[in-house]
Formats: C-alpha cells, sequence, structure tokens
C-alpha cells in the first residue's frame, strides 16, 4: 500500500473516527484505527465495539485532490500514536506506505516515522450494506427525535434492553419509545422512504449510541439514510457511517400503556409550567423522589406546591388555558416533568390525567407526534 | 491445534464436546473443571472457533478462515475472556460482560464467553454472573475455567455442565522433559508441581527454582540438626531469596513434596521418591519421624499455603511454620 493524501483531510478523518475508538477495551485490535485505500479513495475506521465509525476520503472531491494513490491496500495502525502524529506533521501533504509484516511509513516535509501495524484482517467485520432497506429522515428531525426521547432511557442495568430507545417501522411511520419504567417518551414521524412496505419491530437502540450519534450527525436539512440488519444499524450521511449494535431481548409493549380516555384535560403553556416546576423543585428533595404536587383551583388556574418539612414550603399559582373534566389533586416526580416538558417542542401543551394514581399523558396543544407519559407519586 | 490433538491430553472431555456439536446439542454453560496445565483454555478457545467458523468441516474448524485465526490472536469481537485482573476477577469485569449479553453479537448471533480462573471471582461477581447464566438469549456458550471446582457457587455449578479434566500423568511429562536435555531429579520435581509442559520448561530455567530445592534440602537439615538457629538462618537467608509470592508457594510445596517423601520411605515405597537423588538424607530423616508427625507438620504446611494466599506476611508466615516444623 502506498499513497499521498491532504494532510488536513487526514486529520478531520482521523478525528472523527477516533470518537468511537475507546483505550479501555479488551480486545487489543480495536485500539487501532483502519485504513483501506483504493483508487477511489480512502476509508478510515474505529470502533469500540459498541459504535463504529467509518468516514470516507474522496480521492477527488470539488476539483481538489486529496489523495493520490499508488498502490491500494489495507493496515491498523495504533489510533493514540497515530492522530497524534497526524496532528503534528509539518508539511501540506502525508505519504504513507506499508512494506514488509505491516510496517508502515510516514514521511511529510523532513520528518519521517515508522510505525508497527497490524494484520488489517484481524479488524472485525462490519456489516454488509443492503440498499434496498433504506430510509431516511433530514439530520436535524434526527436529532430532534433523539433527544426527544433518549432522555428517558433507564440508567440502571437490572433492564438492560430499558437502556435502549425502541424503534420500529409500519406504514411508513417510524415510531421511537424509551422507558425507564417510571416514564414514557415516545415520538411518532412520517418518513419518505423508497420502499414503502420496508417495516421493522424491536430496533433496540443503546441510548448511548444514540447521544453519540447525534454529536455526529450536522443540524442541516441533509438526508441521513437508516439501513437496520440484524445485530446493527446503520447511520449514513454524506462521508460518514455510523454502526450501533442493538441490543438483545424484547422491549416491553408499550402502546397498552398509553391511556385512552381522559377525566381531566388541562392546557397550558409549556413554559410556564416548566418554569413554575423548575422553582418548585427547588425544595423538593432527591432522595424523596423530587415531588411536586398539582392542584386545580378552577377553570383558570392550577397550583403547583412542594413542601420538605425540615426546609420549607413553596406555593405557586399558574395560569391555564382550559380545564375539562374533574377536579384534580397529583403528585409527581419533577426532575421526569421537566424533562418531558424540555421535549416538548410546542409553547402549548395538553396534559391528560385518568386520576391521582394513574399515569398522566403530555402532549402538543395540537397533533400527537410526542407522547410524554409519567407516573404518579403516591404521598400520604 | 484440532480435535485430534486435545484428545490425546484429554479424550473423554472431546468426545462429549464434538457429540454435542454434532448433534447440535451444545449446553449454553460449561464449567471446565481441572489441574493447571490440562488444556482447559485449549479447549475453551477449541470450542469457540468450532462454534464461530462459517467453514467448519464437521466438527472441526477449518483453522484458515479470520474467525479462527482472529480467535486465536484473541481479537474477535464477539469472544470475550474474563481473567482475573491482579489477585480477583472483580465485579467490574463482570458487569462488563453482563453488558456484553445485552446486546446483539457484532458479527453474528453467536457469542462465546471464557471466563478463566473463575473460582477468583468475588462473591459479587460470582453472584451476577448467576443471572446471565439463568437467562441465555441469544445461542451464547459461556466456559466457566477453574482449577478448584469445590471454590465455585453451587448455584453456578447447577446451573452448568460440569466436564472434568483428567490431570495428565507425570511420567509422561518427566520422560518428555529428560528427552530435552533437563536432568532427571530436576524433571521429577518439576512434574510434580505442574502438569504444563511449558511451564514447567519455564520453572527449570529459572535460577531461583534451583536454590529453592536447596533451600529445602538445608531448611529441613536444619531442622533436625540444629533446631534453634533454623529461625535466626531463615532470617538471614531465605527470604531475600523469596520476594514474589508464587515463589514463595512453590517454595511450600517443594517442601510439602519433601514431606511426602519421607512418608514414602516409610511405606517402603522408594520407587516413587521425587527427590530421587536425595535418598539418604530422606532415609536418615524417615527414621526420626513418625508417620502421625509427619501427616502433622504436612497439614502446618498446607495451612501456611492457605494462609499466602491470604496475604499473610511471608515472614510471619514462615516463621511460624517453622515453629510448627520444629515442634516434633
Amino acid at each position: 500500500m502506498k499513497f499521498k493524501i491532504n494532510r488536513n483531510q487526514l486529520i478531520q478523518g482521523v478525528q472523527g473516527v477516533m470518537k468511537a475508538i475507546s483505550s479501555r477495551t479488551t480486545i487489543p485490535i480495536l485500539t487501532g484505527v483502519k485504513m483501506t485505500v483504493d483508487s477511489g479513495g480512502m476509508t478510515l475506521t474505529g470502533s469500540d465495539s459498541d459504535i463504529s465509525i467509518e468516514r470516507f476520503i474522496p480521492a477527488e472531491e470539488n476539483g481538489e485532490i486529496n489523495l493520490e494513490v499508488q498502490t491500494p491496500g489495507s493496515i491498523i495502525l495504533q489510533a493514540r500514536y497515530f492522530s497524534e502524529i497526524v496532528k503534528k506533521l509539518p508539511d501540506e501533504t502525508v505519504e504513507i506506505e506499508v512494506g514488509e509484516r505491516f510496517e508502515t511509513q510516514m514521511r511529510s516535509g523532513a520528518s519521517e516515522f515508522s510505525l508497527i501495524g497490524l494484520d488489517p484482517e484481524e479488524y472485525p467485520r462490519l456489516p454488509q450494506v443492503e440498499e434496498q432497506n433504506v430510509f431516511s429522515i433530514q439530520g436535524d428531525l434526527l436529532k430532534m427525535m433523539i433527544r426527544q426521547t433518549v432522555f428517558a432511557v433507564s440508567t440502571s442495568e437490572t433492564r438492560p434492553i430499558l437502556t435502549g430507545v425502541n424503534w420500529s417501522l409500519e406504514d411508513g411511520q417510524l415510531t421511537c419509545v424509551a422507558t425507564d419504567s417510571h416514564r414514557l417518551a415516545q415520538r411518532t414521524v412520517k418518513i419518505n422512504s423508497n420502499a414503502t412496505e420496508l417495516s421493522f419491530r424491536n430496533v433496540v437502540i443503546p441510548g448511548k449510541s444514540l447521544n453519540e450519534l447525534s454529536k455526529i450527525v450536522e443540524d442541516s436539512e441533509e438526508l441521513v439514510q437508516i439501513v437496520v440488519t440484524n445485530n446493527q444499524i446503520l447511520f449514513k450521511t454524506k462521508n460518514t457511517l455510523f454502526f450501533s449494535r442493538l441490543l438483545d431481548g424484547n422491549f416491553p409493549d408499550t402502546s397498552k400503556l398509553l391511556p385512552g380516555d381522559s377525566k381531566t384535560t388541562l392546557v397550558l403553556g409549556t413554559k410556564e409550567l416548566l418554569q413554575a416546576i423548575d422553582r418548585a423543585s427547588l425544595l423538593a428533595r432527591e432522595g424523596r423522589n423530587n415531588v411536586v404536587k398539582l392542584v386545580t383551583l378552577n377553570e383558570n388556574e392550577l397550583e403547583i406546591s412542594s413542601n420538605s418539612p425540615e426546609i420549607g414550603k413553596v406555593f405557586e399559582h399558574v395560569a391555564i388555558t382550559s380545564m375539562v373534566g374533574e377536579e384534580l389533586k397529583i403528585s409527581f416526580n419533577a426532575k421526569y416533568m421537566m424533562e418531558a416538558l424540555k421535549a416538548m417542542d410546542c409553547s402549548e401543551i395538553k396534559i391528560l390525567f385518568t386520576g391521582a394514581m394513574r399515569p398522566f399523558l403530555i402532549e402538543p396543544q395540537s397533533g400527537d407526534s410526542i407522547k410524554q407519559l409519567i407516573l404518579p407519586v403516591r404521598t400520604y | 491445534m484440532g480435535w485430534e490433538e486435545l484428545r490425546k491430553k484429554q479424550p473423554r472431555v472431546v468426545k462429549t464436546l464434538t457429540n454435542s456439536l454434532k448433534k447440535n446439542r451444545l449446553a449454553h454453560a460449561y464449567v471446565f473443571e481441572g489441574g493447571n496445565g490440562t488444556g482447559k483454555m485449549e479447549t475453551a478457545l477449541m470450542l469457540a472457533r468450532a462454534f464461530l467458523c462459517r467453514e467448519k468441516n464437521g466438527v472441526s474448524p477449518c483453522g484458515e478462515c479470520s474467525d479462527c485465526k482472529r480467535i486465536d490472536s484473541g481479537n474477535h469481537p464477539d469472544v470475550h475472556i474474563v481473567s482475573p485482573e491482579g489477585q480477583s476477577i472483580k465485579i467490574d469485569q463482570i458487569r462488563g460482560l453482563q453488558k456484553e449479553f445485552s446486546y446483539h453479537g457484532m458479527e453474528s448471533e453467536k457469542k462465546v464467553y471464557i471466563v478463566e480462573h473463575a473460582d477468583k471471582m468475588t462473591v459479587q461477581a460470582a453472584n451476577s454472573l448467576l443471572k446471565f447464566l439463568e437467562e441465555p438469549t441469544s445461542p451464547t456458550i459461556a466456559c466457566i475455567l477453574t482449577e478448584q471446582v469445590h471454590r465455585l457457587l453451587d448455584t453456578i455449578l447447577s446451573r452448568s455442565q460440569v466436564l472434568s479434566f483428567s490431570p495428565l500423568p507425570p511420567d509422561l511429562l518427566v520422560e518428555a522433559l529428560t528427552e530435552e536435555g533437563i536432568s532427571l531429579p530436576l524433571a521429577k520435581i518439576t512434574a510434580a508441581l505442574t502438569n504444563d509442559k511449558s511451564k514447567a520448561h519455564e520453572i527449570c530455567r529459572e535460577e531461583w527454582f534451583a536454590q529453592a530445592r536447596d533451600k529445602v534440602i538445608q531448611l529441613t537439615e536444619g531442622l533436625r540438626n540444629r533446631p534453634n538457629h533454623v529461625l535466626v538462618t531463615l532470617q538471614e537467608n531465605w527470604l531475600s531469596l523469596f520476594k514474589e509470592k508464587n515463589q514463595l508457594d512453590i517454595f511450600l510445596s517443594l517442601l510439602l513434596i519433601w514431606y511426602k517423601d519421607l512418608l514414602f520411605i516409610q511405606l517402603s515405597e522408594p520407587d516413587k521418591l521425587i527427590f530421587i537423588d536425595q535418598e539418604d538424607r530422606l532415609k536418615e530423616q524417615a527414621l526420626q519421624n513418625s508417620q502421625k508427625r509427619l501427616s502433622e507438620k504436612m497439614l502446618a504446611i498446607l495451612t501456611a499455603k492457605q494462609r499466602l494466599g491470604a496475604n499473610v506476611n511471608p515472614q510471619a508466615l514462615m516463621e511460624q511454620l517453622v515453629l510448627r516444623l520444629r515442634e516434633g
């Protein structure tokens, strides 16, 4: 393998894949970054076995030549050293040549490095992408979907399946559900797919991977292509592929959890409620579930209160747009409520209660693309 | 390495495993139990290869494909090997494994987990291992390797198939070692310490090992001739020699072998001796010890070994041992 590459392109590429490489891995080969060069360009791969990132540097882009390939091939180099070296090389271009037994020469300007490489055959194989099972979502929408669901995943490992977000696709509608069994966040999106009959169920993506993904996806309208395989899910942007392993197991059926009817329906401003609860939670205690109490007063007002006997208490009145149904007193965890409200991207919300001991549902005032379900806290 | 080579070492185990492979009836968890060097790890890796190889021929993996090669080099993403970090297997290591259990495999649905020295798991680690032995999800195999099966939790044993690896006959090892130019007395002693040929070689090469052997003779002679002096010479000579814990452990094993030899003399079975070049000394010492006393002394050495494992200060340990050996 022998090629010359523009150093800036290489730096960007390596930094892109370094996000996936962890120094604490049990599989030695994963401390390396894999480079594959052919006439079309160069592919860089990094992985920690949970997520894998692949970056492609085209040989030629916008009339500029990034890469001059003399002989194609592939090699694995220790990522930590390689990325530091590339950053500090003196010249605009880097020449890389792999010799006998994976010994790699890197030349740039007057400096020359010789690194010991590893056998590229040893690297895990990433799933082959089948183009027919592709659907795509705009980048900014994907990020929004992640933001609106991923906060609700469970952080405890007792039920590993709940540490992920369940994606399912049916009739051109993508549903994302996350729950930690105390609250639930659901977001549905219509997607435009070439294959309209494409559908899948129980694809559970680890919350950690989604957080990483949203750092990589750009906040633009550019489409992100998504492919689901048996073990992994792939997100594809212009020159980056992001693979994540899926969680194994059956995600609980959440469709029955959402209440159908309601006894009390409130409509009110998102921001006003969020701020009131934020203030009330100052006196609520983490150790006691952050309990905040909501009481409907009349058609135009409700009261948010919190009481910690050893600290003090707080009352606040919040104006509401409308209230239909029975009067209500309910207590809930302020943290869950605030996170759910932050995930709503509308100015007015609708809250549907079915009693003080039943979970309640938060929806946008119009439409039901986002649903947030929260279990109340029993108080005495 | 193939099944055939392993079969020479462990015919029974290999037969069980290959038959279950043939009938596609592998258990989800195995406990491989047997002494050092009986081929537990080789068998576990072999099973992993046979399980994951995509081009296997019957029950034998091809050994050429990237799956087989990567298992050999420890780079296969779906084969996870856990071995003790320092003294024990920590709960965090098992948690890491637990996380792996909850994910789909990286390349295929199949996964293999190998826990080496499973007896060194902390209680918490062992209990959390139980949880996923109980509920295997996708096709996975767990191999739990141990030299001391009785130290595993009963609950682990009851959830897995236990395969006992028979120890290698020491005679074979002695023969192999002498063929490679190691003197017969040394070969006998190392063969008594380990069943593993490569490990035996390693021990023979160590300089301190030859000294350790001399020290055993010095100590026992000292106990016989000048019992009041022994504690002093212990300070001066021995403790500096055995800096590492495992060195002291080997020294105690040698001492145990010496007393076993004394017992053999008393039982008039001189052909079972291990310190064969010391027969005269052994005979002299055997005259001064009754069988009962010998067994008491051996018990003292075994207790010392156990305490060494529990991090007792080596000097205090040796002094106590010498005092107890002197009593007789």
